[in-house]
């Protein structure tokens, strides 16, 4: 969706706030979730100066549509699509580390019925228990950014899966069967690490 | 951001119900462990209503394999969980102070 096509539909209710009342807003329902929104956009760029300028950009736009923004709401998913448009819309183009995988065809193929075998895992809970949370996130970030954004979402940021709908912009079924595969595809990265390092003896 | 619709709810619903259904033999045996784990899933998120729910739970009363896997399922989603939620990246000491200055705040 271009910016314009954001700025339409977000323009459906707009609000008209006084200097001091955007003030208030960006001051205690926005700068509230940048430690949040510093970490997905780390975990979606890998990189320190580009999360920063990745929030510091969703943090311009905030500001410059915040008459789109109705108070009391959910300022933190509303934030959060923001991000995730930019990262998608400009940044993945420029970004440092280009994209790889065509991540449509992979989702097709794990969304597709004769998926689920191949990625049937025989994780242990001992085996996580003896992980650092640094090989769990590196195993993470291993994953599809697609997939990956789910699993931040929800388990990171708590997000509802009616919440990541409307931030992904995808049905909430898609939510659904995408995050039972990007967690069936971490677990799968858990396995293979866990035998690497000697951590799964029988796995 | 709106809460869940009706209409969504109700595919939900059928979902759960359509895969619980798909899940287990005649014999009330657990078949399809991938497909029970989709449905932990949904119930350990918070996001199966309540008649899915109840249903889910009555049958982990009652089936070994079915308690077993969504025991072992919630318990590895919980320490990944509490793994991840541990390991966040610490924000720029200056991130802040330069966001509300390009805003002019």
């Amino acid at each position: 969706m271009s910016e314009e096509q954001q700025q339409e539909e977000q323009q459906v209710r707009k609000q008209n706030y006084s200097e001091s009342e955007k003030t208030d807003i960006f001051d205690n329902e926005f700068m509230v979730h940048v430690d949040s929104m510093y970490n997905f956009a780390y975990r979606l760029t890998f990189d320190e100066d580009d999360a920063k300028d990745l929030v510091q950009d969703t943090y311009l736009k905030a500001f410059r549509f915040i008459n789109s923004f109705e108070r009391g709401t959910n300022a933190k998913a509303w934030l959060f699509r923001i991000l995730k448009n930019s990262f998608i819309n400009e940044f993945r183009k420029k970004s440092k580390q280009p994209a790889k995988v065509d991540y449509n065809e992979v989702e097709q193929y794990y969304n597709s019925d004769d998926a689920g075998a191949s990625i049937t895992t025989d994780l242990r809970v001992e085996t996580v228990q003896d992980m650092i949370g640094d090989e769990i996130s590196g195993a993470l970030n291993g994953i599809p950014v697609d997939f990956r954004t789910v699993i931040i979402l929800s388990d990171l940021e708590g997000f509802t899966y009616e919440e990541m709908s409307k931030i992904l912009d995808i049905p909430i079924g898609t939510v659904r069967s995408r995050l039972h595969r990007a967690r069936n595809m971490l677990k799968e990265k858990l396995v293979s690490y866990a035998k690497e390092m000697g951590y799964a003896k029988n796995e | 951001m709106q809460k869940m619709n009706k209409e969504e709810m109700g595919e939900f619903s059928n979902w759960f119900k359509k895969t619980f259904k798909k899940c287990y033999c005649e014999q009330g045996n657990l078949i399809d462990e991938d497909g029970f784990s989709e449905l932990v899933q949904l119930v350990l998120d918070g996001e199966a209503d309540d008649e899915s729910r109840s249903v889910f739970e009555e049958k982990i009363k009652t089936c070994v394999k079915s308690n077993f896997t969504y025991e072992k399922e919630k318990s590895i989603q919980a320490e990944i969980k509490a793994k991840l939620c541990a390991h966040r990246s610490e924000l720029p000491k200056d991130l802040a102070q330069t966001i509300k200055n390009s805003v002019n705040l």
